[in-house]
């Protein structure tokens, strides 16, 4: 599924018959064609001009049903940065997101599309309620340090279904990822009705976590606690990994070209299973983190899209792991202020993925075009 | 298990196949023709909603089933469109385009629903008319009868039509259509907006066809699950049926189970199906006829 790395040589234009459609893109004067060199500031001013051009989108939106779009950024911005609380509650928002986006950023870097970061936070969320489930009453320490292995064993595990199949069968990793979601889903949803649900309730959750498992908190008065370090070290981590190691250079090398890869001896189907097995830990992580940091009982609405969201984030941050924090820092931002913006404004919170979306497609084609350019043809 | 086995359950079953069939039917179409032009397009979950959400909206302001469908039809030809944007003319990687196309289509109908039914805590949320059957005997809406109509049609098409060829053509070998002056663009642009109408039509098959409500995860994963029966059926219009009504057929027999007596849990029929998605992928590995210029974009003068 690896994008083809086309070269960059110019050969003669193709002649033949034009279809009314080209003639707008390739007509007789004017013709696109290839940049041989890409300079930062080309990139630069495509990225301002897909934001501009976003938020000129979402502004006749929100103009479109009737409210005032300079209001609601406004209150979207407030809620975001507006106060010292707001400002760590982004953080907050962010802390999933920067894992999430680290694990697709890391998957599709090889070249896999591991589209089941929602499956693989809730397997981790999984993990980390077995463990304390059944050996909840061990010191604090070995049990944070036992919950979060297997938070990330159940992530890579779920994971490495797909990939085991990718490998073995050839089968789409991008369907079979999505399918997962679903499925785990469901088991978590029957587990939630029998086996953990909490006695004194009807509710599909477990019961409260003891005190003891609770991430402790960064300051007084705001909910960030240390799955906050735990992302940013992740962060630092597959950094590290990718530009410094060897399975990261494998990693780089068959996402670019897994021909090449194959013919220089990196094993292909080795490299995929670790670097999926990663991926899905980090998203495992997550989950234990959001378990342990905010929600403290297992629920099926604890993922609310983590996983999706930070498919986003990893592509919108080119899958540069450091980039990943910022992306992941700028939609906590979206999340958590467009709560005071619909309490605010009475615009839908659902407003938060259109802007994503709408981001995410014009960054990919604000970068694709400034690969080309329109040059009069002599 | 014996009341299973009754005709009127396994009349019911029969019907019911049908029903359950034809977004996945619809959707799959759609997709197969747009992935014989060598686009994949993944964002079908997100056209879909919009095609739902689409054809509910207008359907509850005309009063008219029909409107409703031009109207999903619509929608989803202007998510598709802007696919068509990214992949053919501005060439960005398909399976990345298609995910950020799914979250906007998701967005979009759940923003324009939330906006409009539940702005200021309101909570009442319409339900439309759903289609009628067209004869007493045969009760299922004539959307279902189109869906099985176009199996035909769209082999046809594919098969049997000049630009049919063309357009497999397209999918097979860019440089070789260029070549002989087949235009691509244009062939691709008619692909992949054809296949966003039919997501859009499928996904407002749920909504006006089968419920009469919307709400936001109404397609919950069948656009995936379309994609799936794609590449189960190996790109082949008969297949897709096939696996269109296989797919149908387990749905069926699942909520069959769930209304008999039978003590299994519910949540694990109801993954059944995405279960089966992934073990039909793995057993069905034949890809004679998978377009070969899939996701691979093609740039004039370039090799």
């Amino acid at each position: 599924m690896t994008d083809q790395a086309p070269s960059e040589t110019q050969a003669p234009e193709g002649g033949g018959r034009r279809d009314p459609l080209s003639m707008l893109f390739q007509s007789g004067a004017w013709r696109i064609e290839r940049r041989l060199i890409v300079r930062p500031w080309h990139e630069v001013i495509a990225l301002i001009a897909a934001l501009v051009a976003a938020v000129a989108i979402i502004a006749g939106l929100v103009l479109f049903i009737g409210k005032s779009p300079a209001d609601s950024f406004a209150a979207l911005y407030n809620g975001a940065f507006g106060t010292r609380a707001s400002t760590l509650e982004t953080l907050v928002q962010a802390t999933p997101l920067i894992l999430t986006g680290l694990a697709a950023a890391i998957a599709f870097r090889a070249g896999v599309w591991n589209i089941g970061g929602e499956g693989q936070f809730f397997a981790g969320v999984m993990g980390t309620w077995f463990v304390y489930d059944l050996w909840g009453g061990l010191p604090a320490p070995l049990l944070f340090l036992l919950m979060f292995i297997f938070a990330a064993i159940a992530g890579a595990a779920w994971a490495s279904v797909a990939s085991g199949l990718l490998v073995r069968y050839g089968t789409n990793e991008i369907l079979t990822t999505v399918m997962l979601n679903f499925v785990i889903l469901y088991i978590l949803s029957y587990l939630l009705a029998g086996p953990w649900q909490s006695p004194d309730t009807f509710y599909y959750q477990t019961v409260r976590m003891a005190d003891t498992t609770y991430l402790p908190r960064f300051f007084t008065g705001s909910r960030l606690h240390w799955g906050f370090a735990i992302a940013l070290l992740a962060a630092l981590v597959v950094y590290w990994l990718i530009r410094r190691t060897t399975l990261g250079y494998e990693i780089r090398g068959i996402g670019s070209n897994v021909v090449a890869s194959r013919y220089k001896g990196i094993r292909v189907g080795t490299v995929t299973l670790a670097t999926m097995a990663i991926s899905g830990a980090l998203a495992g992580i997550a989950g234990a983190g959001e378990l342990l940091g905010l929600h403290h009982r297992v629920q099926l609405d604890i993922a609310e899209g983590i996983g999706f969201t930070g498919i986003i984030i990893a592509l919108v941050a080119r899958l540069h792991p450091l980039g990943v924090i910022v992306a992941a820092i700028l939609f906590g931002a979206l999340v958590n202020g467009s709560t005071a913006m619909q309490y605010e404004t009475g615009i839908p919170k659902a407003l938060v993925f259109v802007i994503e979306g709408t981001t995410l497609a014009l960054v990919l084609i604000a970068a694709m075009v400034t690969r080309y350019r329109i040059r009069k043809a002599g | 298990m014996e009341d299973l086995f009754t005709s009127a359950v396994l009349v019911g079953i029969f019907w019911a196949t049908l029903r359950i069939a034809t977004p996945l039917l619809l959707a799959a179409l759609g997709e197969l023709v747009c992935e014989s032009s060598g686009i994949l397009n993944l964002s079908l979950e997100g056209t879909m909603t919009m095609g739902a959400f689409a054809g509910f909206y207008v359907a509850n302001e005309t009063g008219s089933i029909l409107a409703g469908l031009v109207a999903a039809g619509i929608g989803g030809a202007f998510l598709s469109l802007i696919m068509a944007l990214m992949t053919v003319t501005a060439k960005v990687n398909q399976v990345v385009a298609g995910l950020a196309l799914n979250i906007l289509g998701l967005g979009l109908a759940f923003f324009w629903y939330r906006s409009i039914y539940e702005a200021e805590g309101s909570i009442d949320i319409p339900t439309v008319e759903t289609m009628q059957a067209p004869f007493e005997f045969f009760p299922i809406p004539w959307l279902t009868i189109l869906a099985f109509v176009m199996v035909p049609v769209v082999w046809v098409f594919l098969y049997r039509t000049k630009y049919g060829l063309e357009l497999r053509s397209v999918g097979h070998n860019p440089e070789a259509c260029d070549m002989r002056g087949v235009g691509i663009i244009s062939r691709q642009y008619v692909a992949v907006v054809f296949g966003g109408v039919m997501a859009g039509l499928a996904g407002s098959f749920l909504s006006l066809g089968s419920t009469g409500l919307f709400f936001p995860d109404i397609i919950s994963g069948r656009g995936w699950i379309a994609l799936a029966i794609v590449i189960f059926g190996n790109w082949r219009a008969t297949w897709v049926l096939v696996g269109s009504l296989l797919f149908g057929f387990l749905e069926a027999t699942q909520l069959a189970l769930q209304a008999s007596d039978v003590d299994l849990p519910y949540q694990l029929l109801l993954a059944l199906p995405f279960v089966l998605t992934i073990v039909a992928l793995v057993f069905n590995r034949s890809r004679s006829n998978v377009p070969l210029s899939l996701t691979i974009p093609y740039h004039r003068g370039e090799r």
